[in-house]
């Protein structure tokens, strides 16, 4: 297997995982985690698809930036998920679900 | 010059739409006057429009884009309809000053009804597609706005969503036909339609064909569409009279008209034109012969009568059927006008608890009568020339079959007409109504029209005229008034046709010893009073769609694992139809 | 660094301005938060010097470029569209939002956040490479997410802005695959150089193309990545609402246009694509409408449904490479902004009269409207007008839009174009069904409850809307009103195509 494969291995799982977590996880923080991982899953994309295309520095500053921009998403989901432990009492998204329908 | 009198015409109203809703709902006696100013006016400038008749283009307004020229045409079909709306639409107007006096809110009634006369004009002087389907969209919004005017009433509610929704989907089908000869033709004018129809693929041209036909029947409350018009009598009385007798529900039928030279070619259209035609006649005759609301008496007569015109327009009877849409819209806005008087002095519309009422109304007991022998096809009224000469047309250019059809059909119309005369004015008074007399008004408006229903068939020789002149793709060759009428009193048709009113109204006379044919026709007449299952069929569609959109909610299940699954999912999906695709 | 171009002030002062707001709310005392109002108002204000000097330059001398390092940001029409929505939409909503707010706390962040996003709609609508593209994407995302759980002492809101911001983000990060995928493929990122270099058929290019679809169409609320749109544009203020209906969900598509128009050359089937999407938004659109009671989420359906019928129009450009469904798409694309604009801030009026200004944070119901044209005639004029614009009733501007997109359609002569054309015409009529009890409730002669308690509606309030209703009433009237801001655009993005 030649560097890009397994880093496209890489990728691929570390997708995954994220989706997976989205899926399952009923904790408002583990939410906030598991789209974090879902994020380096596309840093390492990023950095991947720089060397692919023999432009490693466009791919590295890419990703400099990605993680400046999700941090702030980071931030703004946490600060959410604080408010809801204060309102609701607990992290559970089942408590986020009253609006259906 | 004549430009000026088309946008008077369709201004003058709006005008006043405007003025009356502006003067606000606390000055009710200023309100009502300005309603009666405005609607007057534009019936004296339809009037003046009909000497400068011709067939070319008096207006044209370039709107650009992609919605082209919107053009109006003052021909002969057109003017004369014109007249009708407007004079009709002056005559409900006066009569609700009588007829509205007191109720809240007379800014809105006033308001859409002035907006529904300036939109009618406009779609029968228009020239371009696209502004006919803006202003029977207009219409229709009208219609909806009118019906539902009682709106604390959830009856009057659904009534007029009903007829919006309805006329709506018959509208996609006049819609598509725009849209087909824009696209085909390159630009929205009928006379394009009309001289270029051939170039037009013919499976296009049939859905053209059909779609208008859909938009006609459903407008014109043709079965299996007609299920609008029951539940739009919900409507303050003038407003059935102006807009679900005299003027609206013509527009299918205008419509047919109008476009009959481009479709009369095409496979079955004209078949399918009068079957649409023979059934709604037949049908709602049969209905009108069991129902027992007065208001929805008359509304299933207009559909018979409807049917009557789109029956001659299937056989090829351009004249006939339009100049029977000029009689009928006179007298049945004379019969619901005068049903009006009596439902807002006894202030019941059932007419099992009337009876009796002529001789506490003598003068709305006259002019009904006067309506209703019109509507029988009794001579020499208005109806009776008409409706003989749409029969005489059938006979001569239409199937047999059809023929009888509709010949049974007036007779069926007789024998209801008179049913409801006698329940209504004869009889014994079944029930304590008080009665008090109608409005001078109510008198004015119901004289004239009574007026008109005993001589508007001396129109008929300037109709034929107007017709011949100004509809150059028609060919229509209609003889001398003189001559028609000569035609209608000399031809056998004629007195079949009477014989079988009589026999309707015989038939009326002794139903005391027909009780055991009645009893045989029971499940008929229990079939008629169910809608011949329209009605259920109406309710099952509207409820399958309620259904639909509530099972659809449980998807929405506001869990955000659920929502993440649904991005995936589509994810996943649109990868493997690019892949099977590339 | 090059000469800054009106077209970069139109985008820098909105941006400039926003910490600006907040540091005014924060330190000027004791009436700051009244002054962050004006102040935004102001700066929105004078944005519109740069963009008519913009849209000038664009209509002399053709597309602008403005370079700064490697990143460059180029206006074409399609994005003077963008920025005329937004900041048009935007200018009206902080008037409006003035009395709406006034009793809030923390309008400095709320003005800031709404100034900032409206700048970087301008910003993503000048975009010219992928990753400038997704940076706005993602800016104004963040803009909005603070926006829509403004009242963020709501369980309510707070669940919808959680909502929002997780399936935001997990499309934002499909974006970057695709981006990821693009750079590795064809060594650019430039939306021009992307259209050259892209060969013929390429599978990681489809792909990238579908994690392009799903990723912004999460933004642009395409069936079924819609899920979060009901929950954010019931919860937001009424003013942020109008925004996210009318500008974010269309600055989503406009962003998903741009990256599809350079993959147009790889054989991929976009137009079908979209236009199927298109039909499940109109049809899914309007069946979750039929049965709300909730006005605002009503509404929120409803944008759906309009999404859908926008999509058909663009879906029929890319299909056919006709400009006419690119611009009967745009068309649609302003007119519903304002339709939608005008519905959610009338609603908004009336939700602020009957419970907001009581300290009540519950919903507007249908119910509630019952009569209320009689105390508040000018919110129920115009709630009619917008909702039976939407429904496309003639002479409003929405049935001229959609017209367009139906020529467009019938123009292909192709019958399963035709035939979605009826489907999307069946669809306006079903529309109606919801649409006519709305009207019909604000009529009612019988007042609810909640309008014989309801407070009195400042007069301010009903300027925007008048705005509004005449804007729509006059584009319906007279539909080449706006043939200057759709027309281009439309031919713009054909252009874009490369044939």
């Amino acid at each position: 297997m030649s560097t890009l494969e397994i880093l496209m291995a890489g990728v691929i799982a570390i997708i995954g995982i994220g989706l997976y977590g989205l899926l399952i996880t009923r904790n408002l923080i583990k939410v906030v985690v598991a789209l974090q991982i879902l994020v380096k899953g596309a840093l390492l994309a990023l950095v991947a698809a720089g060397e692919a295309s023999g432009q490693v520095n466009l791919g590295q500053s890419l990703a400099i930036t990605v993680i400046v921009a999700d941090t702030v998403v980071a931030v703004v989901g946490l600060a959410l998920a604080v408010q809801a432990k204060r309102l609701l009492g607990t992290l559970d998204v089942d408590a986020l679900s009253t609006l259906k329908g | 010059m004549t430009d000026w009198l088309i946008v008077l015409t369709i201004g003058l109203p709006w005008l006043g739409a405007l003025a009356v809703w502006l003067t606000g709902d606390d000055r009710p006696d200023q309100q009502h006057r300005l309603a009666v100013i405005f609607s007057v006016l534009a019936g004296i400038t339809a009037l003046l429009l009909i000497p400068s008749t011709s067939d070319s283009v008096a207006l044209r307004i370039d709107v650009g884009s992609v919605f082209g020229d919107f053009t109006f045409v003052p021909d002969g079909l057109g003017v004369f309809l014109a007249a009708v709306a407007t004079v009709v639409g002056c005559l409900a107007v006066v009569f609700a000053v009588d007829y509205m006096d007191g109720e809240k809110q007379l800014g809105r009634f006033y308001s859409f009804v002035l907006l529904f006369i300036g939109a009618m004009v406009g779609l029968v002087l228009t020239g371009s597609i696209l502004l006919l389907f803006i202003f029977w969209e207009i219409t229709a919004l009208t219609s909806y706005a009118l019906i539902s005017f009682h709106n604390d009433d959830p009856k009057a509610v659904a009534g007029g969503i009903k007829a919006l929704v309805m006329t709506s989907f018959g509208g996609v089908g006049m819609l598509i036909g725009g849209l087909i000869v824009y696209a085909y033709l390159g630009d929205y004018q009928i006379s394009t339609l009309l001289s270029r129809a051939d170039e037009l693929p013919s499976g296009v041209l049939a859905a053209l064909a059909f779609g208008f036909l859909i938009a006609a029947a459903a407008k014109s409350a043709q079965v299996p569409f007609h299920t609008w018009l029951p539940g739009a009598m919900e409507a303050p009385t003038p407003v059935s009279a102006l807009i679900h007798a005299a003027t609206m529900v013509n527009g299918g039928v205008y419509v047919l008209a109008r476009f009959y030279p481009a479709f009369e070619g095409v496979n079955g259209w004209t078949t399918a034109v009068t079957v649409v035609g023979l059934v709604s006649a037949l049908m709602a005759a049969l209905m009108a012969l069991v129902a027992t609301d007065l208001k929805r008496v008359l509304a299933y007569s207009t559909v018979s009568q409807l049917g009557y015109m789109v029956y001659a327009i299937g056989v090829g009877d351009i004249f006939a059927s339009q100049f029977h849409l000029l009689s009928h819209a006179v007298f049945k806005a004379l019969l619901f006008l005068s049903a009006g008087a009596v439902i807002h002095s006894v202030g019941t519309r059932d007419m099992r608890e009337m009876g009796g009422l002529g001789k506490q109304m003598p003068f709305v007991r006259n002019v009904f009568v006067v309506g209703s022998l019109a509507l029988a096809g009794l001579p020499i009224l208005n109806g009776f020339w008409s409706k003989e000469l749409i029969l005489e047309g059938g006979l001569h250019d239409g199937p047999v079959w059809a023929y009888i059809g509709m010949v049974i059909g007036a007779g069926i119309t007789a024998l209801y007409t008179f049913r409801m005369v006698w329940l209504v004015f004869y009889s014994e008074p079944r029930a304590k109504l008080h009665v008090h007399p109608a409005g001078q008004m109510m008198r004015l408006s119901t004289g004239i029209l009574a007026a008109g229903t005993a001589t508007t068939w001396l129109l008929i020789g300037l109709f034929g005229e107007l017709l011949e002149d100004t509809l150059p793709f028609h060919h229509l060759h209609v003889e001398a008034g003189t001559t028609l009428l000569g035609d209608v009193l000399t031809a056998p048709a004629t007195y079949l046709a009477l014989g079988v009113v009589a026999l309707g109204l015989l038939a009326w006379w002794f139903r005391d010893l027909l009780s055991g044919v009645a009893a045989s026709l029971r499940p008929i007449g229990d079939a008629a009073a169910a809608d011949f299952g329209f009605e259920w069929l109406n309710r099952r569609v509207a409820l399958w769609v309620t259904t639909a959109g509530e099972s659809l909610r449980t998807f929405q299940t506001g869990s955000v694992n659920w929502n993440v699954a649904g991005i995936v999912g589509a994810l996943i999906v649109v990868l493997v139809i690019l892949a099977l695709g590339a | 660094m090059a000469d800054m171009t009106a077209f970069t002030w139109m985008i820098a002062l909105p941006l400039l301005a926003a910490p600006v707001i907040y540091l005014i709310g924060r330190l000027v005392r004791p009436d700051g938060e009244a002054l962050t109002r004006w102040a935004a108002l102001v700066m929105l204000g004078l944005t519109w010097i740069p963009f008519a000097i913009a849209a000038s330059d664009l209509n002399a001398d053709g597309v602008q470029t403005y370079t700064l390092g490697t990143a460059s940001l180029r206006l074409d029409d399609l994005g003077l569209l963008l920025a005329a929505l937004s900041l048009g939409l935007g200018t009206i909503v902080v008037f409006y939002s003035g009395p709406y707010m006034a009793a809030d706390d923390g309008q400095e962040k709320y003005y800031a956040s709404l100034v900032a996003m409206v700048g970087v709609m301008m910003g993503l609508g000048c975009a010219a490479d992928l990753f400038n593209l997704w940076v706005w994407f993602e800016a104004m995302a963040i803009a909005s997410y603070l926006l829509v759980a403004f009242y963020h002492e709501q369980p309510t809101s707070l669940e919808a802005g959680v909502k929002y911001l997780v399936q935001s983000a997990v499309g934002s990060v499909f974006v970057l695959l695709g981006i990821a995928l693009v750079l590795s493929q064809t060594g650019t990122l430039d939306l021009t150089e992307i259209r050259a270099a892209a060969p013929e058929s390429s599978i990681p290019l489809l792909a990238a193309g579908g994690l392009f679809l799903i990723g912004f169409g999460v933004k642009a609320a395409l069936v079924p990545m819609h899920t979060w749109l009901p929950d954010a544009h019931s919860q937001a203020p009424s003013g942020i609402s109008a925004m996210l209906s009318g500008v974010v969900i269309e600055a989503g598509l406009v962003a998903l246009l741009r990256v599809l128009s350079a993959l147009v050359g790889i054989g991929a089937s976009w137009g079908e694509l979209l236009m199927v999407f298109g039909a499940f938004n109109m049809l899914i659109g309007n069946l979750m409408a039929l049965r709300q009671t909730q006005v605002k989420r009503l509404l929120a359906y409803s944008s759906l449904s309009h999404v859908g019928y926008m999509l058909l129009g663009l879906g029929i450009a890319f299909y056919a490479q006709q400009a006419a469904g690119a611009e009967g798409g745009f068309f649609h694309m302003l007119t519903h902004g304002m339709m939608k604009g005008l519905a959610f801030l009338a609603a908004g009026a009336l939700l602020y009269a009957l419970h907001a200004s009581m300290g009540d944070h519950g919903p507007l119901t249908i119910s509630d409207l019952s009569g209320a044209a009689q105390k508040y005639p000018w919110a129920a004029l115009g709630l009619s007008v917008a909702v039976l614009g939407l429904a496309g009733l003639p002479p409003l501007a929405g049935f001229m839009s959609k017209w367009q997109i139906f020529v467009a359609g019938f123009e292909t002569k192709n019958e399963w174009i035709e035939a979605l054309v009826v489907f999307a015409a069946l669809n306006s009529v079903l529309s109606l069904a919801y649409y006519a009890p709305l009207v019909n409730a604000l009529y009612r002669q019988k007042p609810s409850d909640a309008v014989l308690a309801g407070g009195p509606l400042p007069s301010l309030m009903n300027v925007p809307l008048a705005v509004l209703g005449v804007a729509i009433v006059a584009v319906g009237v007279w539909p080449s009103l706006l043939d200057w801001l759709s027309g281009p655009a439309g031919r713009a993005l054909i252009a874009s195509f490369g044939f």
